[in-house]
C-alpha cells in the first residue's frame, strides 16, 4: 500500500486553564489515504476541532499545546517545521473551511482581495494571474457573474455564497487536504445540501483528500468514504461507512445512530437519546471515558481504558472492552437502527 | 449621502437650539447675577440701575434669549476698528496640519489597496481648505459684549482658540502617537511582563487627577530638573516669554516647545492611557474574531495578518473615539490652563463662569456643542469610509 497522505501518531493536545489541564485531544491515531474522504464526528467539546487546529499548526502556547505525537503529512512530520514552513503548507497544501461563513471572512475587504492574497501568497503568480484563478475557483463554486461578484464585500453575500467563497478559497491553491470544520452547520437545510453536494464534486475532480468535523450523521453517510467516532478526546471508533452505520461495535456510535431523525421513517418512534453528559475533559473518569453513560458497563470498563482495536469488520477498529460479546447490530436502542442506517447510505 | 448630512445638520441645529435654551435656564437658575458684584460697590450704585437697562437685564427671560441668539447667529455690525477682527493664526494650526497629516500617513500606509487612499487625501485637502478658510476669515459674528467689561465676545473668544488649539492637538497627537502603539503592542503580546506593566500605569495614570499630574511634572521636569542640571529645560507657566516678537526663528521654536512640553504632557498622559485601553481592548476583539482565524489557516506572514487584517479593524472604532475627542479640545482644558497659566479658552470659560458672564458663558457652550455636532457627523462620515459594511441613504 503506498504511504497515506495524513497519518497522526498518538497526538496529545492540551490547554492549561485556572482549573487544570484539559485534555481535548487525548492520544488519538489515525490515517488519511490520498482522495480519502472521512468524517470525523462527535458531540461538542469531543475534540474534532482541536485535531483540526492541531493538524493546521493553529494551536498556539502558552494558551494550548501539543504535548506528543507526531503529524505526518505527505511524508513531513508537521511538528517538527519552523514557523515560516508551515506558512507555505497552510492554505496551500492543507486548507481548512470553517463553520461560521458570515464571520471567517473579514469585513473590510473584498472577496477578490481575499481570495487573491492566498493565490499570491501560495502560487507566485501575478496580480493579473491570481485574478484570473480567482475567477475560475469562484466559477467552480457556481458563484454566478464571477468577474463582478470579485469587487464585492464579504457583507453583500449570503450565508451560503459565503461558504461557497470560503471553499473557492481552500480549494484555489489546490490543496491534497481540505479540512472542512462543520461547513454547513451554520446554513439552513438547503443550502446545506448544496453546499455538501458542490464539495463532494469538487473533491472528487481533483482528487482532494476531505477531513470533514461534524456532528451530523446524516451528512457523514452522503459525503464520507471512512468514519472516526471521537468522544471525551479520544478515537472510539473508525471504520468505513458501511461499517460504521450497519455494523457498530460501540455503544457509543450505536446510540449516536439511535438517536439520529430520519425523515422516511413510518413508525413514530421517539429518538433516543445518550443520557448524561461527556465527561469534564480536567477529571476524565477511571477506565472507559464512555462508561458513566454506558448502558452495558461492567467491572472491567471502569478499571482500565480500552485501546482502539481492530473489531468487527476487517479495518474497522473500536474502543470498547465488550465489542465481541455485545451485538450491538442486532440490538436497537427502541427500533430499527440496522435498517435505519441502511436507509441513509442506500 | 449629502441627504444623510443635511439631514443630520438639521438634526443638529435642533440639538443647538436645546442646548442654548437648558444653558441659558440653568444661567438662570444658579443664582447671582451678573452686577451682584457691583453692587457690593456702594461707589456704583448710581450706574447700576443704566447697566441693568443697557444690557437688558430688566426684560422678561424669553425676550433676554431671543436678543442673545438674535446677535448670535447675526454678523457683527460694530463700528469700532478694534471689534469682532479676531481671526485664527495659522502658527497656532500646525499641531492640528500635523494630526491631520499623521492621520492621512496612517491612512494611507493601512489603506494601501487601490481607491482608499484617494479618499484620504479628498480628506487632507479638505482639512487644509477648512483651515486657510479660517485663516484668512473675514466674517465675524456679534456675540454680544462681556458683561464683565473685556469687549466684544466674539473677539474675546477668538483670541484664546489658538492657544487652546495648540495645546489641545498637541496633547492629541502626543496621546496617539504613543497611545495606539502601545495598546496595538500589548493586544499582541497578551499577559506578557510588558503587557501588565502598561495597564497598570494605564490605570495609575487614568485614576491620577490631572492637577497632580500637572504639578508633579511641573516640580519634576522644570523645578527639580533645574536644581539637579542647571539647565532651565521647561517653563511652567505662559505660552511664550515675553521679548517672542524680537527672538529668531529657532529660538521663538525653541521657546514655544519649552513652554508647550509640561501642559500638553499632562493631559497626553492621561489621555494617552485612555486610547491604550480602548486600542488593545479593540485589537484583542479583532485577535479573537473568526476572519482572523481565517487569515492564520491561508499561511499569511504573521506580519501581514496583523498589519492588513487585524489593525485595518481594529482602527474603526478608535477613528469615532478620536472625533468625539477633538470635539471636546475645542472646550479648552479647564484645570490645566489654569495651573499652566494658559491663556486658552478654558480659562476664560471658568473665569467667565466665576463672574456670571452670560454672554461669554453661553459662547464658549455653543462652540463646543457645534463642534460636538460637527465632529459626530464626521465620525459617522469617516465611520462609513473605513468600514464597507456602513451605507448613508
Amino acid at each position: 500500500m503506498t504511504e497515506p497522505l495524513l497519518k497522526v501518531e498518538d497526538l496529545r493536545t492540551y490547554f492549561a486553564t485556572e482549573e487544570g489541564v484539559v485534555r481535548a485531544v487525548d492520544g488519538i491515531s489515525f490515517e488519511m489515504r490520498r482522495g480519502e474522504r472521512r468524517g470525523v464526528v462527535g458531540e461538542s467539546g469531543s475534540g474534532k476541532s482541536v485535531t483540526a487546529m492541531s493538524i493546521m499548526g493553529l494551536i498556539e502556547p502558552p494558551a494550548g499545546d501539543i504535548v506528543t505525537g507526531r503529524i505526518v503529512f505527505d511524508g513531513q512530520n508537521l511538528l517538527e517545521l519552523s514557523e515560516d514552513e508551515m506558512q507555505s503548507i497552510r492554505g496551500g497544501r492543507i486548507a481548512m473551511i470553517f463553520q461560521d461563513p458570515m464571520t471567517a471572512l473579514n469585513p473590510v475587504y473584498t472577496i477578490g482581495d481575499q481570495l487573491m492574497e492566498t493565490i499570491v501568497l501560495h502560487q507566485k503568480v501575478s496580480k493579473a494571474e491570481a485574478r484570473e484563478i480567482a475567477i475560475q475557483a469562484l466559477r467552480d463554486v457556481q458563484i454566478p457573474n464571477a468577474e463582478h461578484r470579485l469587487n464585492d464585500y464579504p457583507h453583500q453575500f449570503s450565508g451560503g455564497m459565503r461558504q461557497r467563497v470560503m471553499i473557492a478559497m481552500g480549494l484555489s491553491c489546490s490543496p491534497d487536504l481540505l479540512i472542512a470544520d462543520e461547513p454547513t452547520t451554520a446554513l439552513d437545510v438547503t443550502t446545506q445540501a448544496q453546499i455538501m453536494d458542490l464539495m463532494l464534486h469538487l473533491a472528487e475532480d481533483r482528487g482532494t483528500a476531505v477531513m470533514l468535523i461534524t456532528h451530523d450523521l446524516g451528512v457523514v453517510a452522503g459525503f464520507c468514504d471512512t468514519v472516526q467516532v471521537m468522544y471525551a478526546g479520544g478515537i472510539v471508533e473508525s471504520g468505513t461507512i458501511d461499517d460504521i452505520y450497519h455494523n457498530p461495535q460501540h455503544p457509543y456510535t450505536w446510540g449516536l445512530l439511535g438517536s439520529m431523525t430520519r425523515l422516511d421513517d413510518a413508525t413514530q418512534h421517539r429518538l433516543h437519546s445518550i443520557s448524561g453528559a461527556p465527561p469534564s475533559l480536567i477529571k476524565l473518569p477511571e477506565g472507559c471515558r464512555f462508561r458513566p453513560r454506558c448502558q452495558f458497563a461492567t467491572d472491567i470498563c471502569r478499571q482500565v481504558l480500552p485501546v482502539l482495536r481492530p473489531v468487527g469488520n476487517p479495518g474497522q477498529m473500536a474502543a470498547c472492552h465488550r465489542s465481541e460479546e455485545l451485538d450491538l447490530k442486532a440490538l436497537s436502542v427502541d427500533g430499527e437502527v440496522g435498517a435505519a442506517a441502511s436507509e441513509v447510505t442506500s | 449621502m449629502l441627504a444623510y448630512i443635511t439631514r443630520r445638520l438639521v438634526y443638529g441645529l435642533v440639538t443647538l437650539l436645546a442646548l442654548s435654551i437648558i444653558v441659558f435656564t440653568l444661567l438662570q437658575l444658579s443664582g447671582g447675577g451678573p452686577l451682584d458684584r457691583l453692587k457690593l460697590n456702594p461707589r456704583m450704585a448710581p450706574y447700576i440701575q443704566a447697566l441693568t437697562e443697557q444690557w437688558g437685564l430688566d426684560q422678561p427671560l424669553y425676550k433676554q434669549y431671543w436678543t442673545w441668539l438674535r446677535n448670535y447667529v447675526s454678523p457683527c455690525t460694530s463700528t469700532d476698528p478694534q471689534g469682532c477682527t479676531s481671526s485664527f493664526g495659522l502658527k497656532n494650526a500646525i499641531p492640528i496640519i500635523m494630526l491631520v497629516l499623521a492621520i492621512a500617513a496612517t491612512a494611507f500606509v493601512v489603506y494601501s489597496v487601490k481607491n482608499h487612499w484617494r479618499g484620504a487625501l479628498v480628506l487632507l485637502v479638505w482639512f487644509v481648505a477648512i483651515l486657510f478658510a479660517f485663516r484668512n476669515m473675514s466674517i465675524a459674528f456679534n456675540w454680544g459684549i462681556s458683561f464683565q467689561g473685556a469687549g466684544p465676545v466674539w473677539d474675546l473668544v477668538f483670541s484664546r482658540v489658538g492657544a487652546t488649539f495648540r495645546l489641545g492637538f498637541t496633547a492629541l497627537l502626543l496621546a496617539l502617537m504613543v497611545g495606539i502603539p502601545l495598546g496595538i503592542y500589548q493586544a499582541i503580546r497578551q499577559y506578557s511582563f510588558f503587557d501588565q506593566l502598561g495597564t497598570t500605569a494605564a490605570f495609575v495614570a487614568f485614576s491620577t487627577p490631572i492637577f497632580v499630574i500637572a504639578l508633579a511634572l511641573q516640580i519634576l521636569l522644570a523645578l527639580k530638573l533645574e536644581q539637579w542640571t542647571g539647565v532651565k529645560l521647561f517653563y511652567v507657566t505662559g505660552m511664550n516669554n515675553p521679548g517672542y516678537g524680537e527672538m529668531s526663528f529657532l529660538q521663538q521654536i525653541a521657546d514655544t516647545l519649552q513652554h508647550l512640553t509640561l501642559p500638553a504632557l499632562s493631559i497626553a498622559l492621561i489621555s494617552l492611557a485612555g486610547y491604550s485601553r480602548f486600542q488593545r481592548a479593540s485589537m484583542l476583539d479583532v485577535l479573537h474574531s473568526d476572519y482572523l482565524r481565517t487569515a492564520k489557516a491561508k499561511g499569511l506572514p504573521r506580519r501581514r495578518i496583523i498589519v492588513k487584517h487585524a489593525l485595518r479593524n481594529a482602527l474603526i472604532p478608535i477613528v469615532t473615539l478620536v472625533s468625539l475627542d477633538v470635539a471636546f479640545i475645542i472646550g479648552g482644558a479647564i484645570i490645566t490652563e489654569s495651573i499652566f497659566g494658559w491663556p486658552g479658552i478654558g480659562r476664560l470659560y471658568i473665569v467667565a463662569i466665576g463672574t456670571v458672564d452670560y454672554p461669554v458663558v453661553m459662547s464658549i457652550v455653543m462652540i463646543i456643542g457645534i463642534g460636538i455636532v460637527i465632529m459626530n457627523i464626521v465620525a459617522d462620515i469617516l465611520y462609513g469610509v473605513m468600514d464597507p459594511r456602513v451605507r448613508y441613504d
